[in-house]
């Protein structure tokens, strides 16, 4: 049973995608009501197969499912495998996935009410779900790509949803660039275990190191599964897209930066943690780089006075504080920590409009006085300490500069690269232009 | 000197409140010393925004016959009654008027473009070609750059918004910020100033880029007062002191949100929501200052340009030869001219009109349109409203209610429900805080609010007491404002956000559930929960105590009691008069207060009717009031009721004191007010597109609360939207009028008014703010990107004070897009049904409305009952109105009508018959 679940979760989305493209590329006139109507039944029956799956799986752990379909294509020795994994985790996953989607389908058949871009809008989140549901169930890195791709476009297409304004472009364009510095990661992982071990299998590769196999060198596709897990779950270095992403319409800030994309990184660790734990040295890494993340996170945002990007910060330091219980080997804490603070984050955007009257009818706030917050770290510093922290929070400890910095340094072989071929292009048409003036 | 110079700046800032207490405000209420379209043409070089709607508009409504060329030569007639038309006229061979005409059909551009024309007339072409062969022309519309910015954006592709802006942004929003951070800014004692030059001090190290550039500016004035780095940096700039004033203005305007709430916040700190910090808008300015200078100055060495010719310099829009051809080419067609016209003019005869069309197309041209456009409305409004003043009272004797409305224009529908569901009530407009200018204290918080409109100051405090033990409630009121606070910090933290994560994180799935799919239910449970923890305790309110400044003495209550009664002109009093205030229930939803009673500051007006209703039923209060000379009969009870605008629920107040020989009435009441606000929900239903009309009378109601109560509705009531009438007069003029929910509607008997001081309340305490609201929807319909909000959907909170734009923004103003989009900007057209001396006494003796009206910011139409002529204010003086407009619609009942979905405005509504 819990096969034909899965077979209909996996492909009902791709089937759907393709009637929301038959339906544009056709341009029959859908109107908003009957969209929105279909979406209803759409997500109510997503979240059932996903709970009965889960369900299924829960019963039954801790084994797990293999699913197989058949080879997608083959070049040569490589055949790249239609190969499922249904586990707790990823049976989990794609639950929240479901429901949170639901929940902003229904959540945004109001808010984009009479919105030109409404179509877009489901459309983009319909990507996101199959997306995530590829990622969730994926046996190996290879296939995981696909919906690890979908997820990222449409996050940045969503940030960019306002795309007559430069603000969302240009923030949506510093989005892309984390995302595919971070994907990076993931091929070049790929591509290392393809060498070494000549499979990307989450299932066979632990197996594989249990038999001793591989050496020293393993320890770079564990490094650049970090690396890539990074841009998603926002944390250091790349972090500073993130609160800039808060441009699109509000349900689907909610449903990327405080729900579902940005846990995809933790998801990806968890989803390699038979790997990691051979390395401890890895561990340690990811370790660092979410108390590092948490941490700076947590500063940066207490010093932000606006609602989103402040959620941002909060929920880069709650994603910092989930790679640390990764490291210390919390799997199944990990988790829950994951679908509860996505939920969590969900609520909070959704009903972040609220904030201006919900303070000023809180019956604690008073005129005139100071709103009292507890204490606080920060307070231990001494008044000129604590005023330097500040400003050093308030512009994010310039993590900006220091990229900044960073890139310039790589780039400048670029540069000199593309001066270069100015010159030789300037040279080479003088070149042209006198052979064919003596003709 | 600077500081008057920064004096002069503030009253062109924006002028909005914080959000908390957002009220309707004409929102270039400082410009009202100008002409109405002087006025929106300057103000619109400030915010770059278009004064009026965009042209097609105005074009698609001539095509849907919402106004006629009787309209549209009325529009020209009347502007060339004023200004002269332009000197080249003569040129063109065309009488003024046939010139304006073809001109609001055209579709000229004169511009520096160098695409290639599709000519179809080549002879014409080559004769327009030769004319102007070697001619340049610089239109007189280009603008001097007064600093680098828009050079920088046009050629350079700088945007400040991206580069510039945050930093700025960031400060500022941290600085002013009410409590939203969880660290609080530690700079507050040393001002803004001085926060800057530390925050760049501290950024030395890690600057690159203008900011570097900035760091190294900053560093130079170390010790200096913000005072003096402006002038100093003025003086840099080498402009001449005349456009200093400009180029401030420029720089405070690219972020004016902000700028007007420092000004606010500085020059009116108790509109703070929770503690305006010390904030000085010369503060403010100097950093703006040295951020945009060291903008420029970064730009001009990477550039290589020398700063002191770019400043000052005109930013041309210079017309060659090729493009002066194109002009004529395009005039000529336009304006339908013979081919040769032009064989006897000189060539720079030529160019000064095409200067001068230039002018007009970008100036007069929507400006005509717009006149026109509104023209055909207010004929149309006083059309529907010719020959009803001769009506008279349709039941003669003592009717067994009265309804004391709002003035509001949402309330003309219910009103008209009303009467149409029970014939013998008599209703009333009043302005809704019932004259009461009180700051209330609930039980549910202890902070003051004040109920009465924005112009006014409370005089009075007014404290809600609870009469029942309410020891319960208040520990579970104040548990729940302190966990709300609690969790809202809580979850945000890194140790205490991981506790609370794990906490409530899978459990705040549930009320998020809840609230999504199940709005109504939403209400209900939390209601009950309430109840269940704290019941709220019966409560009466303060009202009487002789301590200055709390409560109101017996004579002062008679005083208010009277007032309000004689300025709606009730002859005779029912046994049952009702206080009927208006509030608006919306679910997460910033702009809350936008939809509230704008006379009670945007709040609900439930503690004034009720207020006034204690009041006016004390047998104390009655015999002051006998002394008044006005009295109030013995059998006469007064109710305070609410109307919710975005659910049309009605509720009584003080039902339960009623005697029971009222019972029987008020039920017969209180069910014929229910039909009737069905029905307005009905009405109001057919504006949302997503409305199954099919559901009829019972689902419209269904509808409404659904969108009060769902927190992912943007639109949960369309609010003034539509607006555009004041009628101030006896019912009788208006009963049995449809008017569309168009109308303000105060109520005003002449004939009891012997000396004009009743007129001079109710104009004074209703039209400016019907023109405010007006204003307000005008301007944020016309544009909504730059005079508005733009759209609600990436809309983020930030400061507690208001909203910017996605993750960051200027600090947006007005209304968002959603509120506007089925508004038509008209201006207020205000009917009078009083002696026309005594409006004119009335309206040039106020500052303000002499402004309003002189200026045009508004319509004027008097109906002069004692010699039943009509009069509409033009230019500068009355003239008399004459008619005629076909008679109008007949319907049996609103409700057919809107079941025959009817399109005009105006209906008469017969029922009865």
């Amino acid at each position: 049973m819990a096969n034909s679940f899965f077979t209909l979760l996996i492909f009902t989305p791709l089937l759907w995608m393709g009637l929301l493209a038959g339906v544009y590329f056709t341009r029959i006139k859908l109107s908003e009501q009957h969209l929105s109507n279909a979406l209803r039944f759409y997500s109510l029956y997503m979240v059932t197969l996903a709970l009965g799956l889960a369900v299924l799986t829960f019963l039954h752990r801790p084994s797990f499912l293999l699913i197989d379909f058949a080879d997608w294509f083959a070049v040569g020795d490589y055949q790249f495998k239609l190969r499922f994994i249904v586990d707790l985790l990823g049976a989990t996953y794609a639950l929240l996935a479901t429901a949170l989607v639901g929940v902003i389908f229904r959540f945004s058949r109001n808010y984009l009410h009479r919105e030109a871009g409404y179509f877009r809008f489901v459309f983009l989140l319909s990507t996101l779900l199959f997306g995530l549901i590829v990622v969730s169930f994926s046996r190996s890195i290879d296939l995981l790509f696909i919906g690890w791709e979908l997820v990222g476009t449409t996050s940045v297409l969503l940030i960019s949803y306002f795309y007559d304004k430069s603000q969302p472009v240009v923030h949506a364009t510093k989005a892309i660039i984390s995302y595919r510095l971070c994907d990076m990661g993931i091929l070049a992982g790929a591509a290392w275990a393809h060498h070494y071990l000549h499979t990307t299998d989450f299932v066979i590769i632990p197996t594989l190191l249990d038999h001793g196999h591989g050496g020293a060198g393993l320890v770079f596709i564990g490094l650049f599964i970090t690396w890539a897990s990074l841009a998603k779950a926002g944390q250091l270095p790349m972090c500073s897209w993130l609160p800039a992403a808060m441009e699109g319409p509000t349900p689907s800030s909610a449903i990327f930066y405080g729900a579902l994309s940005v846990h995809l990184g933790p998801f990806l660790l968890l989803r390699f943690y038979d790997y990691f734990a051979h390395f401890p040295v890895l561990l340690v890494l990811v370790g660092l780089i979410g108390g590092l993340s948490a941490v700076y996170a947590t500063l940066v945002g207490r010093t932000r006075s606006d609602a989103k990007t402040m959620l941002a910060y909060a929920t880069i330091s709650q994603v910092g504080l989930i790679y640390i219980e990764i490291a210390l080997g919390f799997t199944g804490f990990a988790l829950f920590h994951m679908v509860t603070h996505a939920s969590l984050r969900t609520y909070q955007f959704l009903r972040s409009s609220s904030l201006i009257q919900d303070f000023y009818e809180n019956p604690v706030v008073e005129h005139n006085r100071t709103i009292h917050r507890r204490f606080s770290f920060e307070r231990f510093f001494s008044p000129a300490v604590r005023q330097r922290v500040y400003v050093h929070a308030l512009h994010g400890f310039h993590l900006d500069y220091f990229t900044g910095r960073l890139i310039a340094g790589f780039l400048y072989p670029m540069r000199v690269y593309l001066q270069w071929e100015a010159r030789w292009l300037e040279f080479d048409t003088r070149l042209l232009k006198l052979l064919l003036r003596k003709k | 000197m600077l500081q008057a110079l920064i004096d002069s700046l503030r009253p062109k800032l924006p002028i909005q409140n914080p959000l908390h207490s957002f009220v309707h405000n004409n929102i270039l209420q400082t410009f009202e010393h100008l002409d109405f379209h002087e006025a929106v043409g300057e103000a619109g070089k400030l915010y770059r925004a278009r004064p009026y709607w965009e042209t097609f508009r105005y074009t698609q409504l001539y095509a849907d016959k919402k106004m006629t060329d009787a309209d549209i030569f009325r529009a020209i007639d009347h502007y060339l009654g004023h200004y002269a038309p332009m000197p080249s006229l003569s040129l063109l061979g065309l009488s003024p008027k046939e010139y304006f005409y073809r001109l609001m059909f055209s579709e000229l551009s004169f511009n520096d473009d160098e695409t290639q024309p599709k000519v179809e007339d080549q002879s014409l072409w080559e004769h327009c070609q030769e004319k102007v062969q070697g001619e340049t022309l610089v239109l007189s519309r280009s603008r001097t750059f007064l600093r680098g910015k828009d050079y920088w954006e046009k050629y350079y592709d700088e945007s400040y918004a991206i580069s510039l802006q945050p930093l700025a942004i960031r400060l500022i929003s941290s600085y002013l910020d009410q409590g939203q951070s969880f660290w609080p800014n530690p700079f507050r004692a040393q001002g803004f100033w001085n926060f800057f030059l530390y925050d760049l001090e501290v950024q030395t190290p890690y600057a690159a880029g203008w900011l570097k550039t900035l760091t190294q500016k900053a560093a130079t004035y170390r010790g200096q007062s913000s005072a003096q780095v402006i002038e100093a940096e003025l003086r840099l700039t080498g402009l001449p002191e005349s456009l200093w004033e400009d180029y401030l203005l420029e720089v405070l305007f690219d972020l004016k949100g902000w700028s007007g709430m420092v000004n606010k916040l500085e020059t009116e700190p108790w509109q703070a929501p929770v503690k305006a910090p010390g904030i000085r808008l010369v503060d403010y300015l100097a950093a703006l200052v040295l951020m945009d200078r060291a903008m420029d100055e970064f730009h001009a060495k990477a550039h290589s340009i020398d700063l002191s010719l770019l400043y000052g310099r005109l930013a041309p829009l210079e017309l060659r030869s090729f493009q002066l051809a194109l002009a004529l080419y395009q005039v000529t067609l336009t304006f339908k001219l013979p081919p040769r016209w032009m064989r006897d003019h000189s060539a720079a005869q030529l160019l000064q009109m095409i200067d001068e069309v230039d002018v007009a197309e970008h100036r007069d041209r929507v400006r005509l349109w717009h006149e026109a456009y509104e023209h055909h409305f207010h004929r149309e409004a006083i059309e529907a409203l010719r020959g009803r003043q001769s009506a008279e009272t349709s039941a003669g004797g003592r009717p067994y209610a009265q309804i004391l409305f709002c003035i509001d224009d949402r309330e003309e529908s219910l009103r008209r429900h009303t009467e149409e569901v029970d014939d013998a009530v008599e209703t009333f407009g009043v302005v809704g805080f019932f004259g009461i200018d009180m700051n209330f204290v609930s039980v549910k918080n202890k902070r003051p609010i004040a109920q009465c409109p924005p112009v006014i100051t409370p005089s009075r405090i007014i404290h809600e007491v609870s009469v029942s033990d309410d020891h319960a409630f208040q520990r579970w009121n104040l548990l729940r404002g302190t966990s709300d606070l609690g969790l809202y910090y809580n979850t945000r933290t890194l140790f205490r956000g991981f506790l609370a994560t794990l906490i409530l994180g899978v459990a705040s799935l549930i009320p998020m559930t809840i609230q999504v799919f199940f709005p109504r239910h939403n209400r209900v449970l939390r209601r009950n929960l309430r109840d269940l923890f704290g019941k709220e305790p019966e409560t009466e309110l303060e009202v009487l105590s002789t301590d200055p400044g709390v409560g109101y003495s017996y004579s002062e209550q008679a005083q208010i009691v009277t007032a309000v009664l004689r300025m709606c002109g009730t002859r005779d009093l029912s046994r049952l008069v009702v206080l009927l205030a208006h509030g608006s229930s919306s679910n997460n939803n910033p702009f809350r207060q936008a939809y509230g009673c704008g006379a009670c500051g945007g709040n609900a007006g439930i503690p004034n009717s009720r207020a006034y209703a204690q009041m006016a039923n004390d047998p104390f209060v009655r015999a002051e009031v006998e002394k008044l000379g006005y009295r109030i009969p013995d059998d006469t009870f007064f109710i305070g009721g609410f109307h919710d605008t975005c659910t049309d629920e009605i509720l009584f107040l003080n039902h339960k004191d009623l005697p029971s020989t009222h019972r029987e009435d008020f039920e017969r009441l209180k069910t014929h007010l229910k039909e009737a606000a069905q029905r307005n929900a009905f009405e109001r239903c057919q504006r949302f597109s997503s409305f199954d009309e099919s559901t009829g009378v019972a689902g419209a109601i269904g509808h409404v609360r659904e969108r009060a109560h769902d927190i992912a509705q943007p639109r949960p009531e369309y609010g003034h939207s539509s607006n555009a009438l004041a009628i101030v007069g006896r019912r009788t003029l208006t009963r049995g009028l449809f008017m569309n929910r168009r109308s303000f509607l105060l109520s005003y008997d002449w004939s009891q008014d012997p000396d004009g001081s009743v007129l001079r309340q109710v104009v004074i305490g209703g039209i400016p703010v019907a023109v405010n609201i007006n204003m307000d929807y005008y301007f944020s319909a016309v544009d909504n990107d730059n005079f508005g909000c733009g759209s609600k959907l990436p809309l983020n909170m930030t400061s507690l004070l208001g909203v910017m734009t996605g993750s960051q923004s200027d600090l947006r103003i007005g209304l968002a897009r959603q509120m506007v989009e089925i508004h038509e900007p008209i201006r207020n057209l205000t009917v009078v049904e009083a002696p026309l001396a005594r409006v004119k006494e009335l309206f040039d003796g106020h500052a303000r409305l002499r402004n309003l009206l002189y200026n045009h910011w508004m319509r004027l139409a008097v109906i002069d009952p004692e010699t039943g002529k009509w009069w509409m204010f033009s230019q500068s003086d009355f003239q008399e109105i004459s008619f005629d407009g076909p008679a109008l619609k007949e319907f049996t009942s609103s409700l057919d009508l809107l079941k025959s979905h009817e399109t005009s405005d105006f209906a008469e509504i017969h029922h009865g018959e």
